[in-house]
């Protein structure tokens, strides 16, 4: 169901001199142009990126492998984040909320959140649906005590950035690891 | 000969002094930098200096002559900054230079490095960070942490690769600030004699600036909107981060571009937020300052 991808794998070979740190805009669209590769090949719609052995990332580098990445996902295929330290979550958070875009991310400490932008709305229908697991647009209003209307809008949105899984009405959260 | 004095303090307003002595740009005829009373440099110092040696080199004049500091203590630390060993490269170094002293100098967390392409980026932040983590302990910088302050090193020294359209120069030292701050502090420097904001933005904004554009309206473009030559989405955000960090960590950043200098200035400065009419100098010529978190020294 999901394709876990060290993103330090991806590191090695994109720079010159042993790291593992995610610098600067090249080697970040190096790294990126891997993982698409990576993700186009495998048979699973949802990758994971395991940053647990990247050592820093620059804010031009998040823009690079996580924002780019974002953009040129192709349909079908979805994107979730872990092992993301303080600083790693702060850089790639910075970047996508500058352009309005989103990721769900396991933490260290397990559950899930997401990075970039993120309305009161989108955060309280994400926080059904990953705790309770797969429903409709009625569970969701029935849960939040909103109109359908408000529901459906906020769940279409989640899906339209691919934070969520929809399909024939149901909305289920990614398999995170 | 045209001799220009470098001044007691080696900083960015010395610098300036070290530009307005060049007269033009282009200088003309043969040129002394006399450094000979000089007492002290920022990295700021070290980096400009390199760059201007390196513009000179680049523009296929002969090469100036450069007086070395006469006080022993100081050309003993300009040798460990690194100073001289790419001094020699670019100027013709009059004058006793010492060696470098060995192993780890009081304060250099970086001699001064060229940076020209992203491998020297990940080699800087590489060094960086073990001296980085140590200076933030005795700095009482942990809540910043070390990481935060690669970052920022990272961007800083991006903006080279990505616009300068030449090689440059980064340094980064620690050091008591007396003067203007009366405690400690940690200073990237990061110079380059390349084509500046003006030019590198110029095709993307001067017309939007009409009759106002110049080196301090693409300062002021690039600092505070943001704005990038290029036209990704997620370009323009590496100076709009360190900005965003030196605000909470009541640091200082400025740029000095051209003619023009802008500053993000914290409580403790009284630099203005946007000098105009400074003497040209090619390229881009950033700092960062970081204030230890300590009470001020006697």
């Amino acid at each position: 169901m999901i394709l876990t991808l060290r993103v330090d794998d991806f590191l090695r070979g994109a720079v010159a001199i042993p790291t593992r740190d995610l610098l600067t805009r090249p080697t970040g669209a190096a790294v990126r142009g891997r993982i698409v590769s990576a993700i186009a090949a495998a048979e699973q719609p949802t990758a994971c990126l395991d940053f647990g052995a990247v050592g820093l990332i620059d804010f031009s580098c998040a823009d690079e492998v996580v924002a780019k990445l974002l953009r040129v996902l192709a349909t079908g295929r979805y994107v979730v984040l872990r092992g993301l330290d303080d600083t790693h979550a702060e850089a790639i958070h910075y970047v996508l909320a500058r352009q309005e875009l989103s990721v769900v991310v396991v933490p260290r400490d397990g559950g899930w959140d997401v990075l970039g932008y993120a309305t009161p709305d989108m955060r309280a229908v994400l926080e059904v649906v990953y705790a309770e697991g797969p429903g409709d647009t009625d569970r969701v209003a029935r849960r939040l005590d909103w109109t359908p209307e408000r529901a459906a809008d906020a769940l279409q949105t989640l899906a339209l950035r691919r934070l969520v899984l929809a399909a024939g009405g149901t909305f289920a959260p990614l398999p995170v690891p | 000969m045209r001799v220009v004095g470098v001044p007691l303090y080696l900083d960015d307003k010395g610098f300036d002094a070290v530009a307005g002595g060049l007269a033009s740009w282009p200088p003309e005829g043969p040129l002394l930098l006399d450094a000979r009373n000089t007492k002290w440099a920022s990295p700021y110092g070290f980096a400009a200096m390199l760059s201007l040696g390196q513009a000179l080199r680049e523009l296929g004049l002969a090469r100036p002559q450069f007086a070395v500091p006469e006080q022993t203590e100081t050309s003993s630390y300009w040798a460990t900054a690194g100073f001289f060993e790419h001094a020699a490269a670019m100027f013709e170094v009059r004058g006793r230079v010492p060696r470098p002293k060995r192993g780890p100098a009081s304060g250099i967390l970086l001699p001064v490095t060229q940076v020209r392409a992203s491998d020297d980026v990940h080699d800087v932040v590489e060094r960086i960070q073990k001296p980085a983590a140590e200076v933030f302990k005795q700095l009482h910088l942990e809540s910043i942490g070390a990481p935060r302050f690669s970052m920022a090193l990272s961007e800083a020294c991006q903006n080279i690769i990505e616009h300068a359209g030449t090689g440059g120069w980064v340094a980064v030292h620690s050091y008591n600030y007396r003067r203007r701050l009366g405690r400690r502090a940690v200073e990237i420097a990061v110079c380059d004699p390349g084509i500046g904001f003006r030019q590198s933005l110029e095709a993307a904004e001067a017309r939007k600036w009409d009759d106002r554009w110049g080196d301090s309206a693409a300062l002021e473009a690039a600092v505070v909107h943001a704005v990038s030559r290029f036209r990704d989405p997620g370009r323009g955000q590496g100076l709009a981060a360190i900005k965003g960090y030196l605000l909470k960590w009541q640091g200082k950043l400025s740029i000095r571009s051209g003619t023009a200098r802008i500053a993000v200035v914290p409580p403790w400065d009284d630099d203005p937020a946007l000098e105009r009419g400074l003497p040209h100098f090619p390229g881009a010529q950033l700092q960062i300052v970081v204030p230890a978190q300590e009470p001020p020294t006697a």
